[in-house]
């Protein structure tokens, strides 16, 4: 089973891992992660219509795979995702071109001729709508019936049970790591970096390695998609608000963001919120890829979420496939200068917003 | 490094209330003028005074380029930039206090995650651009029959959501007369001037319908009476006196893309339908009505999906089905009072199918499949010699149906297919790439055209000279009918040939 490391596989990869060890698929092989080299010579060709990078990587990683000692290439459809912030949301969608990204790349692969067939390769591309759990077992039942002879419904919806555990699994270690981190920022009163971005920006192809630069100089790294969500961490952050009546939960956005259909950018959305408050967070990263109409209308909102309590907020957008090495690494100085010129200003004035540090932080 | 405040909000309107309505302004936009007009008179009926925003010119670009945020596709930077133009010119007349008393702006979005239903996002930016934050911005449901406004002075009802209906549908139908008509008028200008009778006439219609009943009764009579079909007969007869001739030989171009873009008659789109018809095309504009059904039936689509997970299923799908049924019942009632000119919407379930190979129909988002499945009902039922799809730059749904259609040109070499990126500031390059497939589709016409006098043994001069002993078929209104080719002027020969009993 090959499966490419792409878009939304970033944010469910543990899913897919547990389902198909659930179905007793014998090897699972991810692709690369994204390249100049890979987009090249493996999806050179393939491209059908100009689009963000990270859809027109998916050629070179479909293409890799077809090189690999599989039989079976699985390329999701995912059209909605599972999120923290579900219930608290109107929705949980996918960016539309994320959800049909498959479609467009696939045809560049069967246009003059069927190459996944001519490499004697199944290809697979279930319609996943995670946040219809009812409904999943069925479609990928119905996409992979003919490739894994016997398969049951009640077999596949037992194993998107397993997948669904060992996502959570995966997330919540993610999470505990995470703390870890928070916790050492308390306790050497050091300030730490949030990255405002889509799991996809993890791809050191995609993101440019962009968090990597600001680790090197010392200062913690952390993702808005796996911030501890511990109930006396956001009682502490949020509490106040949900007294007020702003909100209505920890995680209620509708006080900055009234269009909440998109899974990611719902969290991005969260994760501002949060950057804003916790003290420790005194600096934000946005990373954006050029041509990104989910991020697009989210410019200002977030960076004025994030700047209103003081914390510093830095973008790198229009992020393509050239990897600016060079300006990258200049910017990356420039703005750990400041963050450590004002880091712990910005440190003391949010903790006088707050109450008492809890002391589940201070362990 | 000082702190504005501490947490920053979501843009909230302050409240509209009921006593505002005589001196408020609602300002909307966004379709062509023949739709806002209509809409207009559908609002006026219930007691708002409205205007629409003026139609979209190349400076509404530049304009929007400077208050929104960057990355915005063409149709947002438009519509924001057409907003701050707007709101510019009434600040300039009215004043501040003006434009924020006398003055709202309503939009339409919620549709999910495509920046359609992030619209007000970006005119949000404009007001703030403009300092202009406390101007009200209300954002409504495209599915929703009933709802309101904070305050309580915008109400969308029954009778209003119904009245919008029949706007919609009333602006299709014209514009589709329109454009199979103009190519064909014998006297220039005739039709532009009967379009616009027609568009002031069904107005006043829409201004001074009867309200019926509130709720269940209301919907009654909006889908039985014959109100809406009468205006349309008044309608007919003005068409009745545009004369046509449609032997021109003209290459059908079908129109489809991401919906602003394709519905769209201005500068937004480089004004792409007149400039077709100026080389000798004849368009096929797409209905909004379409995208309506589509998002009807999506419903019904999803429903089905889902059985054996629904409670209720058989009625639920009854109830949706049947919503599903009066809409085209209305829209085909109304097609017959013009003498069914107007297409037909296309069969939902037939466009479904017809792209499952290449699209799933439940990504939705955009047109979903539509884009495929149009391209190819057009192409294997020869309704259009070409298709010109528009595709606004920075579109995120459209740009990935288009890629899809590789695939469909690999399995359909023969398929006229022009996918035109539209960026707003760029129409030397759109035109030479639709001109390149309309030079294709000319011959296709001519060939086509020959042909069928060929097999149908007729000359030119054969039908001029039975056309003088029946002039009706000279009238916009007389309906040709389809016998399986593209061109109109090869239907046309087709049919005169079936009148004079040689085939």
């Amino acid at each position: 089973m090959g499966i490419p490391k792409f878009l939304n596989i970033w944010g469910t990869h543990q899913f897919w891992v547990g389902f198909f060890q659930s179905l007793g698929v014998g090897r699972i092989v991810f692709s690369s992660d994204t390249s100049e080299e890979q987009y090249r010579e493996y999806g050179k060709g393939r491209i059908t219509m100009d689009s963000c990078f990270p859809v027109k990587a998916l050629a070179g990683h479909m293409g890799e795979l077809l090189h690999k000692d599989i039989n079976l290439l699985f390329v999701p459809m995912i059209y909605s995702l599972p999120s923290f912030l579900k219930g608290h949301v109107v929705d949980t969608l996918s960016c539309t071109r994320v959800m049909m990204s498959v479609e467009n790349i696939k045809a560049g692969f069967l246009r003059e001729k069927n190459e996944f067939e001519e490499r004697g390769i199944a290809f697979v591309s279930p319609f996943v709508p995670f946040a219809e759990p009812e409904l999943l077992p069925k479609y990928l039942w119905e996409s992979l019936k003919e490739h894994i002879p016997g398969l049951t419904l009640e077999e596949t919806a037992k194993a998107v049970k397993e997948g669904f555990r060992a996502l959570e699994d995966f997330e919540r270690k993610m999470r505990e790591k995470s703390l870890e981190i928070i916790r050492w920022c308390v306790k050497n009163n050091r300030p730490a970096i949030l990255v405002l971005a889509r799991p996809y920006h993890m791809d050191p192809g995609i993101g440019h390695d962009i968090d990597g630069e600001f680790q090197q100089y010392g200062f913690p790294v952390l993702w808005y998609n796996y911030l501890p969500l511990d109930d006396w961490l956001l009682e502490w952050l949020f509490g106040e608000e949900i007294r007020a009546g702003i909100i209505r939960s920890y995680f209620d956005i509708s006080d900055v963001w009234t269009s909440s259909y998109s899974s990611n950018t719902n969290e991005i959305i969260w994760g501002a919120k949060f950057s804003a408050r916790f003290p420790w967070i005194t600096g934000v990263i946005r990373l954006s890829s050029y041509e990104c109409g989910m991020d697009q209308p989210t410019f200002t909102p977030v960076q004025k979420i994030v700047e209103s309590s003081g914390t510093l907020f830095f973008k790198f957008g229009e992020l393509d496939e050239t990897k600016p090495a060079g300006s990258v690494k200049i910017r990356v100085e420039t703005i750990v200068y400041y963050l450590e010129k004002y880091s712990q200003d910005i440190i003391k004035k949010k903790l006088s917003r707050l109450g008492a540090v809890p002391s589940q932080l201070l362990v | 490094m000082e702190t504005k405040e501490f947490h920053y909000r979501a843009y909230r309107p302050r409240p509209f209330t009921k006593e505002e309505r005589s001196k408020t302004t609602i300002l909307f936009g966004g379709l062509t003028w023949k739709h806002e007009r209509l809409i207009q008179g559908s609002l006026e009926r219930v007691g708002y005074k409205s205007m629409p925003l003026p139609n979209i010119e190349r400076q509404d670009l530049d304009i929007g380029k400077e208050f929104i945020d960057v990355g915005a596709c063409c149709p947002t930077t438009f519509t924001a930039g057409n907003l701050a133009r707007t709101l510019m010119t009434l600040r300039e007349r009215e004043g501040e206090e003006g434009v924020k008393n006398n003055y709202l702006f309503v939009t339409i979005g919620a549709c999910g995650p495509c920046r359609f239903g992030q619209y007000h996002e970006s005119y949000e930016r404009v007001l703030e651009g403009l300092n202009l934050t406390d101007f009200r911005l209300f954002l409504l449901d495209l599915m929703q029959m009933e709802q309101s406004a904070p305050g309580g002075g915008l109400e969308i009802s029954m009778p209003l959501t119904f009245g919008l209906v029949y706007s919609m549908f009333y602006a299709d139908l014209i514009t589709d007369m329109e454009y199979a008509i103009r190519p064909y008028e014998v006297v220039e200008g005739s039709t532009d001037r009967v379009v616009k009778e027609s568009i002031e006439l069904l107005y006043e219609k829409l201004k001074n319908r009867p309200i019926k009943g509130k709720k269940i009764d209301s919907l009654v009579w909006h889908v039985f009476t014959g109100y809406f079909v009468d205006a349309l007969k008044e309608v007919r007869r003005l068409w009745d006196e545009i004369e046509v001739d449609r032997l021109r030989v003209k290459p059908k171009v079908k129109i489809t893309g991401e919906f602003w873009l394709q519905t769209h008659e201005g500068d937004g789109n480089y004004n792409i339908k007149r400039w077709l018809e100026k080389e000798g095309a004849e368009v096929i504009p797409p209905p909004v009505a379409v995208w309506m059904d589509y998002l009807i039936n999506m419903e019904l689509f999803k429903l089905e999906d889902a059985k054996g997970f629904v409670k209720r299923y058989y009625l639920k799908k009854l109830a949706i089905g049947t919503i599903a049924s009066l809409y085209r019942m209305v829209y085909n009632r109304l097609r017959r009072a013009l003498n069914n000119i107007p297409n037909p919407l296309p069969d939902q379930r037939k466009l479904k199918d017809l792209a499952r190979p290449y699209f799933y129909y439940r990504l939705t988002g955009g047109e979903g499949h539509m884009l495929i499945g149009k391209a190819l009902y057009a192409y294997l039922n020869r309704q259009a010699h070409m298709i010109c799809e528009l595709s606004p730059y920075g579109c995120l749904p459209n740009t990935m149906s288009v890629g899809a259609m590789a695939k469909v040109l690999g399995d359909y070499p023969d398929l006229l297919y022009a996918p035109i990126e539209i960026k707003g500031d760029a129409e030397v390059h759109a035109y030479s790439r639709c001109q390149m497939i309309l030079t294709e589709a000319k011959r296709r016409a001519k060939e086509e055209f020959e042909e069928v006098l060929e097999r149908t043994g007729l000359t030119v001069e054969d039908i001029r000279n039975f056309e003088e002993d029946h002039p009706e078929l000279r009238r916009a209104t007389y309906k040709v009918p389809h016998y399986g080719y593209a061109g109109t002027a090869s239907n046309y020969v087709m049919h005169i040939a079936k009148l004079m009993g040689r085939i």
